[in-house]
This record gives C-alpha cells, structure tokens and sequence, in this order.
C-alpha cells in the first residue's frame, strides 16, 4: 500500500515508469513555458525577475505544501485564505506602533499560535465533531472573514504595513547566504515537508490514512490523530505564510487572502495529488506552484499589449483545464484500476 | 430497469433501527421559527408580512440556483462555477443587446444558451472524462469568470429594456414573477426527485456510482444532464439579477456558489451525496435568506451575516452528525 503510493517503481517495471510521473509532466511543462519565454523576451530570464517571481510565489508555496498534506489524507481546507487574512489583520494590530505596538517576537509568536489553534479547531471538528471538512473549511471560510472584517472596521479599515516593527519588515527585504528571506522560509518548509514525508513515520501514516483508512486503523494507525495533525499544520503553516506574505505588501486590507485558497487547491491537484487522497507529493506541488504563478509574468512578459491582461484569468483557467484534460488522457490507464 | 431500484432508497435505512428521517429538517425548522420569534420581540416591523414580501425580492436567484445544485450534490458532485456562468450569462446578454444590438428576446436566447453550453462543457468533464467536479469546476470557475472580465474589460453594463426586467422586478397577479418561475422549478424538481425514476438513479449515482453503473443506469447522460441543468439554471438567475438590479457585470458572481453550496448543504443534503431532499433545501434557503436579512436589518453589518450563516452551517451539521445514528464508512 505505502509502496504503491510513492515510489515509482512497482512490480513488473520496465525502468521508465518516471516518464509516466505527473512531477515529469509539470516540471516539463514549467521547462518549456520558461524556455518559450526566454525566447521571445530575453528580459524574463534576468535574475532580477526571476528573484521578483520566486519571492511572490513563497506564500502560496508555503501553504501549498500543507494542503498537499491535508489533500493526501482524503481531506480539504478551503479555509485558509480568510484565516490568512484574519492573521495579517492580527499581525498589523499586534505590532504597529499606532495600535497595540507588541514585540516582534510576542507578534510572531501570537501569529504561529492563532493559525496553530485554528487549524486545530478545524481538525478537532473534522475527527471528533463528525463534519466532512469541505463544510467545517467553508464554514469556517465565512466566519473568519466576517471577523476579519469585524476586527479591520474598528481599526480603520485598513493599516499601513510601514508603521509596523522594523524588524518583521526584515522578511521583505532581507537575505540569508544570499538567498531572499522568504524564499529561504519556503525552501525550509519544502524540505521539511519531504523529509517527514519520506524518512518519518508520520509521514508514511499520513499516506497510509489516505490510501486505505480501514488497513490504516488496522495497522494500529489513529486516522483521528493523523488528520489533527494535518490540519493544525496547515494552520501553523497558514501563519508562517502570513509572515511572509504580510510585508511584501503595502497595506492590510480585507481583501488580503482573498482566492488563495482556490489557487493552493488548483496547485495541488495540477501537481498530481488525488482529490481522493492517498497520492501525490509535495514535489509536484511546488512545481505546479511555480508553474501557475508564472502565467502572469509570462502574459506580460510575451508583450500581448493591455488587452491581454484583461483575458489572464481566462487564460489561466483555461490552461488548469487543457493540463488536467492532457494528464487525464495521458494517464487514463493507471486511473482506471484507482476508482 | 426498475428493478435494482429496489434495493436504493431516498432516506437509505442503512441501520435498521433508524427511527426518525427528517432530524434534520426539524432542526431547521426549529432554528427558522426561533429567528422569527426573536426577530418578532427584538423588531415587530421586521417580521410583519409586508415587510417579508418586500425582502423576498433577495431570496430568487440563489433558490433557483440551489435546485440543481442539490441534484448535483446528490449525485456526490458539486459545481463551483454556478456564480461564473450567472457572471457571464449576465454579460452576454448585456453585450448581445447593446453591441449586436439584437432584440431583448433574441438577447435572452442567446444568454440562456450561454449558460446551457457553459453547464454542458462542465458536465462533459465530468461524464465523459470523469475528471472529479471538483477539479473541473474549479477550473472552470476561473475560465468562465475570466472570460466575463475580457468580454466587458471589468466595466458593468446597466440600463437594460423594461420588457427584459420583467422577470425579475415584474409581478403577475400579486405574486412576483421570480417567485412563479421558482415555484414551477421547485414542483418539478421535487417531483422528479421523490416520485420518478430519475430521482432514484440520482440517489443510486450518490450512493454508490459503480453499482449504479452496472445496474444499467445512463450515469454519464444523467450527469451531463445536471450540470447543464445547473448552466441553464445559473443563466436564469441572471436574467432575474439584471431584473432586480439593472445592472451586469463581471464580478456579480463572486461569492455566490460557495452561497448556493452553504444554503443546500445546510438544508440537509450529504456533500458524499446519496442523500438530501428539496424540502430541506427549501429550508435552507429560506434559513440563510433570513437570517441574512434580519442580521442587516438590525445590525447594518455585512461582516455579522458571514460569521452567523458559518457558524450556522458548521453546527448544523455538527448536530445531525451528532443525533442521527453512527455510521461506519
């Protein structure tokens, strides 16, 4: 069962089982846009806009790879981006000198706490409360951006990022061995994920759970502990992204959040990970992540003049259909014996 | 064909000692008759009958919406991309009148089948390629939206003709226009669902796909045939917003799927599918319907509505799970 759903290769392989790997596909795929690119607009290529791109795409990164988690395990949380937003309300609150005026590390600490404590509620209803998770998420989707707005309206409406402490800023502008900081944030959280997927035993449980749940319980497994794990990571994760995520921005407004949590599904589901859980890798999912929010930059970057960036989304959403469409066609076979 | 009929049913007594089916409406019907006893006592003009009447002009387009998506849901599927395609339809009956310049009538055919194809091209999708709905909606969401936004560049399109607002703000001995055409969807779909074949392929479909599969049930027709319904469905609250607002544009269906989802859900229907009845849609509706209204009557706070209909959606649900029987798998 564990075999089956990670490594490439299975009985009766003939060594080129990989090619058939939706990592390959989308990894290709992200070659070839870039490469295309690269072609046309010399410009793209230039380290400043790549560094531009990879620095914008950390957030969504970050929590991409704990909803490949969640996914895995047969669930979903599409309440992450109101609970992305109701933290950067909090952060704004908690740290700027006009308001509460906190210290950088009670901040951060009250961030991790609050995402942490969230995605636990969120689990604790799944496991215990009996509630499918689309519902508790899409519930919980509503509610916290009710209160987030609840909260902004009392302060304003919206506050200016610049009035917080100088020292949650560094994660904007700041680098480690050369390495933009939050590029650095993201690249830990990816190899984390992989190594507890991979070298853990929680790692190879989360799999489990979401290959089988009954062989899972058998195997002396507590699929409840497993998935309230999975969902209080992806809120500690949610609140590691708004760190990041908040002072690249100029200001806290409601909208912040806003269509992540749909963007982080989609980047999932293109990197290969089963709505139907079990399968999938974090791998996949950063590729597709860096491949999703590359189409932006690469409509403006092909020059299609200002018409174009009024047909992005359709663009975009268009291109989601043709990948799944391809893959389905291109997988159809192994699919088959899965359902 | 009726025959492997037999062993699916509505309410499925999967354990035997199940007592009683309709938890769940009763729980909704309690919480609708304690919002209107507290919004009798806290706002007298609020519950009056005229007032009623006034606000149910709001309830239209998100019931229409709910009727196929409790179908669909019953079919343990889901469209995400009901709000886009109400988006686009809106739009391009706003650019058919004003940049084709055809006649309201031909304008509305062509919005209506915009929707329909926009429907159909989910459920091809889903039916024919089997890629799961939530996937290929979600997907969807994102192209029909985008198209909406390159078509009119953002820029909403308002003063529509008075013969085409008819249906929305119009009324028909007494009784409002969108009112009669909801009425007329509900009887259908409570009759197709309840009393006919169909409706048993669609809970046998939710239940268990496979089985109806081999049972010689057309699933992948049947499916097809849902999220066109819900295309055509979303075209229809379209003509109804432009009616009562006057205006269409790209962004009108933001938010407004996850609504539909919240009000069928909450009414009662599995989001596994296989199990949910329009009656508990109906009360669903009508219990996210006021308690938006009365939360905004009295508080004048769009954020109140959002915390109140989630936590309502999540303890509803907490409190079927909780009263009827446990269930293993």
């Amino acid at each position: 069962m564990k075999s089956s759903a990670l490594s490439p290769t299975r009985s009766g392989s003939t060594g080129l089982d990989w090619l058939s790997r939706r990592e390959v596909h989308v990894g290709l795929l992200l070659f070839l846009t870039v490469a295309f690119v690269s072609l046309k607009n010399p410009n793209f290529y230039q380290a400043q806009n790549l560094r531009f791109l990879l620095v914008n795409t950390a957030p969504t990164a970050i929590v991409a790879c704990g909803l490949t988690w969640v996914i895995v395990t047969g669930e979903i949380d599409i309440s992450i981006g109101s609970m992305l937003g109701l933290l950067a309300t909090v952060m704004g609150v908690t740290s700027s000198s006009v308001f509460l005026n906190w210290s950088p590390a009670a901040t951060v600490a009250a961030i991790l706490a609050l995402g942490l404590g969230l995605g636990f509620l969120n689990g604790l209803l799944v496991t215990f409360g009996r509630v499918p998770s689309i519902i508790v998420t899409l519930g919980m989707m509503m509610a916290l951006w009710g209160v987030n707005k609840l909260v902004l309206s009392n302060y304003g409406v919206s506050m200016d990022v610049s009035c917080m402490n100088p020292s949650l800023l560094w994660m904007e502008k700041g680098e480690v061995l050369g390495i933009p900081a939050p590029l650095c944030v993201a690249l830990v959280v990816i190899a984390v994920t992989v190594f507890m997927t991979y070298r853990m035993p929680l790692g190879r449980r989360i799999y489990a759970v979401g290959s089988n749940v009954r062989a899972a319980r058998l195997a002396g497994i507590s699929d409840r502990m497993v998935k309230l794990f999975v969902f209080s990571f992806m809120g500690l994760l949610t609140g590691v992204a708004c760190l990041v995520r908040v002072p690249q921005l100029a200001k806290i407004e409601s909208g912040i959040g806003q269509g992540m949590e749909l963007l982080a599904v989609t980047c999932v589901v293109v990197g290969g990970t089963a709505i139907s859980g079990g399968k999938g890798t974090i791998v996949g999912t950063v590729l597709s992540v860096l491949l999703l929010s590359s189409i932006g930059s690469v409509l403006l970057f092909l020059r299609l003049g200002q018409n174009a960036t009024y047909w992005e989304q359709a663009i975009q959403g268009a291109f989601i259909l043709t990948a799944v469409l391809a893959d389905h066609l291109a997988g159809r076979d192994s699919h088959e014996g899965e359902a | 064909m009726s025959e492997p009929m037999m062993i699916v049913t509505a309410d499925e007594p999967e354990t035997p000692r199940r007592a009683f089916p309709y938890w769940h409406e009763t729980i909704l019907l309690v919480l609708l008759v304690g919002l209107m006893v507290v919004a009798r006592v806290l706002e007298p003009k609020f519950a009056s009958l005229e007032t009623q009447i006034e606000l149910s002009r709001h309830i239209w387009e998100l019931a229409i919406l709910a009727l196929p998506m409790t179908l669909i849901i019953i079919t343990a599927g889901i469209d995400l991309s009901v709000g886009p395609i109400m988006a686009l339809s809106a739009v391009v009956l706003g650019l058919a009148l004003k940049v084709l310049g055809l006649t309201p009538a031909a304008a509305t055919g062509v919005a209506l089948a915009t929707g329909l194809v926009a429907g159909l091209l989910n459920g091809v999708f889903v039916a024919w390629v089997r890629v799961h709905p939530l996937i290929v909606t979600l997907a969807t969401m994102a192209a029909y939206s985008g198209i909406a936004i390159g078509l009119t560049h953002g820029e909403p399109i308002s003063d529509f003709p008075d013969s085409l607002r008819w249906a929305g703000s119009g009324s028909l001995a007494g009784l409002p226009v969108a009112g009669l055409i909801f009425a007329f969807c509900t009887v259908v779909a409570a009759v197709a669902l309840g009393k006919m074949p169909f409706g048993r392929y669609l809970y046998a479909i939710g239940h268990r796909e496979t089985a109806a599969r081999f049972s010689g049930i057309p699933v992948a027709r049947i499916k097809l045939a849902l999220y066109g319904l819900s295309g055509l469905a979303a075209a229809v609250a379209a003509i109804l917003f432009i009616g009562r607002i006057n205006t269409a544009n790209a962004d009108i269906g933001a938010g407004v799927s996850l609504d539909v989802i919240t009000a069928v859900v909450l009414g009662g229907t599995s989001i596994f599918g296989g199990r949910g009845r329009i009656v508990g849609t109906l009360l669903g509706v009508l219990l996210i319907h006021e308690t938006r209204e009365f939360v905004s009557w009295r508080w004048e706070k769009s954020e109140l509505i959002l915390i109140v209909i989630g936590l309502l959606l999540i303890v509803s649900v907490l409190l079927n799970a909780w009263l009827t029987p446990k269930r293993r798998e």
